[in-house]
């Protein structure tokens, strides 16, 4: 106020114009920013995301291979039981033949299986039924049978007849 | 830091406002830094702030944010005192109900604060930047005279005569001289003629003194030789005695009846003339001013004076005259610039 009675209104150059040309730039780089935010964001979330899966991915790889070498055990285990009940049914059968061999007049006290043999332990009430009809059947299957008889004191014997088979006769046959 | 900026990108514009005897002329600068792009003026047929008026002024400051109206003041009670001292301007008048204000720590220009708000009420709708007062433009006007002359320097406007005496630089006396009273506003005039004869009959020792300073004058003017012309002083101060009252109430009985103004430039330049004189006369005898001898007169004329008032104050009361064209508007405008710095 050098020469007037009053001091000039305060000017702006915040017009209505200006205002609105403010506003609608500020709308416009705040709706690019939150774009911008939000790209960034998802970029984030992709990325976690990413690393999740491929983790889920090498657990899950993992989890194969665990898998793959359960199956495999399972495998060889079923292999292993299939044979160990294929054994068991053979051995079944063998022992069912086996008493099948027995006839109704002798009579086996203990029976021992062995790998390559059987070891039978028994009376009869004498040398011939064992030997025709017993020790006979068993000669036909096994390739070595050895029999020993002790008496008992009634007259009958006890019997132990032991049978092997040879292997190298098998692999002939 | 934001406001400068754009301030300097955006172009400023001046309205200057001066309301005439009739009209209001708007005028309006556009500036691009210092330099002035574009102008405009226009003249009203109204006095008040009309639609037309308003439209105008919104039209031309709806270019920028950065516009700055400008008015001169019209107030019939403003003036100017000597000193910036407060204790100072009470020997002159209460300064309580008046606005005033320092130019450049020598002297002090006031207006009435009523009328000041008054107009700032009317132009409301558009709003006003600057007031400025008559005195501080003519003291721009004729800086580089005011500074080393002693003399009486006038501006003439439409309606009003600003009247002021410096010597080198220092505000001795200055006047704010209205055309054309109204009618109680003449009566009161009327009253403070009166007054001032009363002041005369009171002060009889004063007029004695007077003829003293008269014979000095006489004195002074024996370097002019001409003894007719002296003959013409000694009718003046005889007007100034007893038949002034008389010839005062005759031009003022002649001005204010109708309020009609001629359009012939004799009978305003007459007038003017009185009023000057009038005030001359109140500015040697009122001792609370320091008296000097008035020899030259510098007129910044606004209006477009005819010859008549030259000769006049050459005539009657021997004064060297010096006439100057100023375009109101334009100083106006330049004052609004300053202001900004």
């Amino acid at each position: 106020m050098k020469f007037s009675y009053i001091a000039p209104r305060k000017k702006s150059a915040l017009t209505p114009e200006v205002q609105l040309l403010f506003a609608f730039f500020s709308v416009t780089f705040f709706m690019l920013f939150m774009t911008y935010a939000f790209l960034l964001f998802k970029d984030y979330r992709f990325s976690e995301e990413k690393a999740s899966v491929i983790a889920q991915r090498e657990n899950l790889e993992v989890a194969l291979e665990d898998m793959k070498k359960r199956i495999v055990f399972i495998q060889k285990e079923q292999v292993l039981a299939e044979k160990v009940f294929t054994g068991n049914v053979v051995l079944k059968d063998s022992i069912a033949n086996l008493f099948d061999l027995v006839p109704q007049r002798i009579t086996l006290s203990q029976a021992q299986i062995l790998q390559n043999g059987l070891i039978l332990y028994g009376i009869t009430p004498n040398r011939d039924v064992y030997n025709f009809m017993l020790h006979a059947p068993l000669k036909s299957i096994f390739h070595r049978s050895y029999s020993s008889f002790y008496p008992e004191e009634n007259g009958w014997l006890r019997f132990v007849s032991t049978n092997y088979i040879d292997e190298e006769k098998l692999n002939e046959n | 830091m934001f406001d400068k900026l754009f301030g300097a990108l955006y172009l400023k514009v001046f309205v200057n406002i001066i309301v005439g005897r009739t009209t209001i002329t708007v005028y309006v600068e556009y500036c691009s830094g210092d330099e002035v792009t574009e102008s405009f003026e226009k003249t009203f047929e109204t006095l008040n702030l009309t639609k037309a008026v308003e439209e105008y002024i919104s039209l031309h400051t709806a270019e920028s944010p950065y516009f700055y109206i400008s008015m001169l003041d019209k107030s019939q009670f403003q003036g100017a005192l000597p000193s910036c001292n407060a204790k100072e301007h009470a020997k002159f008048i209460d300064i309580s109900s008046y606005q005033a204000a320092c130019y450049k720590n020598a002297w002090t220009y006031y207006t009435l604060k009523s009328d000041l708000l008054l107009v700032q009420k009317e132009y409301a709708r558009v709003g006003l930047d600057f007031i400025f007062s008559p005195f501080v433009i003519l003291a721009e006007f004729f800086k580089e005279k005011i500074d080393v002359h002693t003399a009486m320097f006038v501006l003439v406007e439409d309606s009003f005569l600003s009247l002021s005496v410096f010597e080198n630089g220092e505000l001795l006396f200055a006047e704010h001289l209205d055309m054309f009273y109204k009618e109680e506003a003449a009566e009161l005039l009327i009253e403070d003629a009166m007054e001032d004869i009363g002041i005369n009959i009171d002060l009889e020792n004063s007029i004695d003194l007077e003829d003293i300073d008269a014979d000095e004058e006489l004195g002074d003017l024996e370097d002019f030789g001409d003894i007719e012309d002296l003959d013409e002083i000694d009718e003046i101060d005889e007007f100034s005695d007893e038949k002034e009252l008389d010839s005062l109430m005759t031009q003022k009985e002649e001005k204010h009846p109708s309020y009609s103004v001629s359009s012939e430039g004799f009978s305003e330049d007459y007038q003017r003339f009185s009023l000057i004189q009038t005030s001359v006369k109140h500015f040697y005898k009122n001792p609370k001013y320091k008296s000097v001898f008035i020899e030259n007169v510098y007129i910044a004329d606004a209006v477009g004076l005819g010859g008549d008032l030259k000769h006049y104050l050459e005539d009657e009361m021997f004064l060297n005259v010096h006439i100057r064209k100023m375009d109101l508007l334009h100083e106006m405008c330049s004052m609004a610039k300053k202001e900004l710095g």
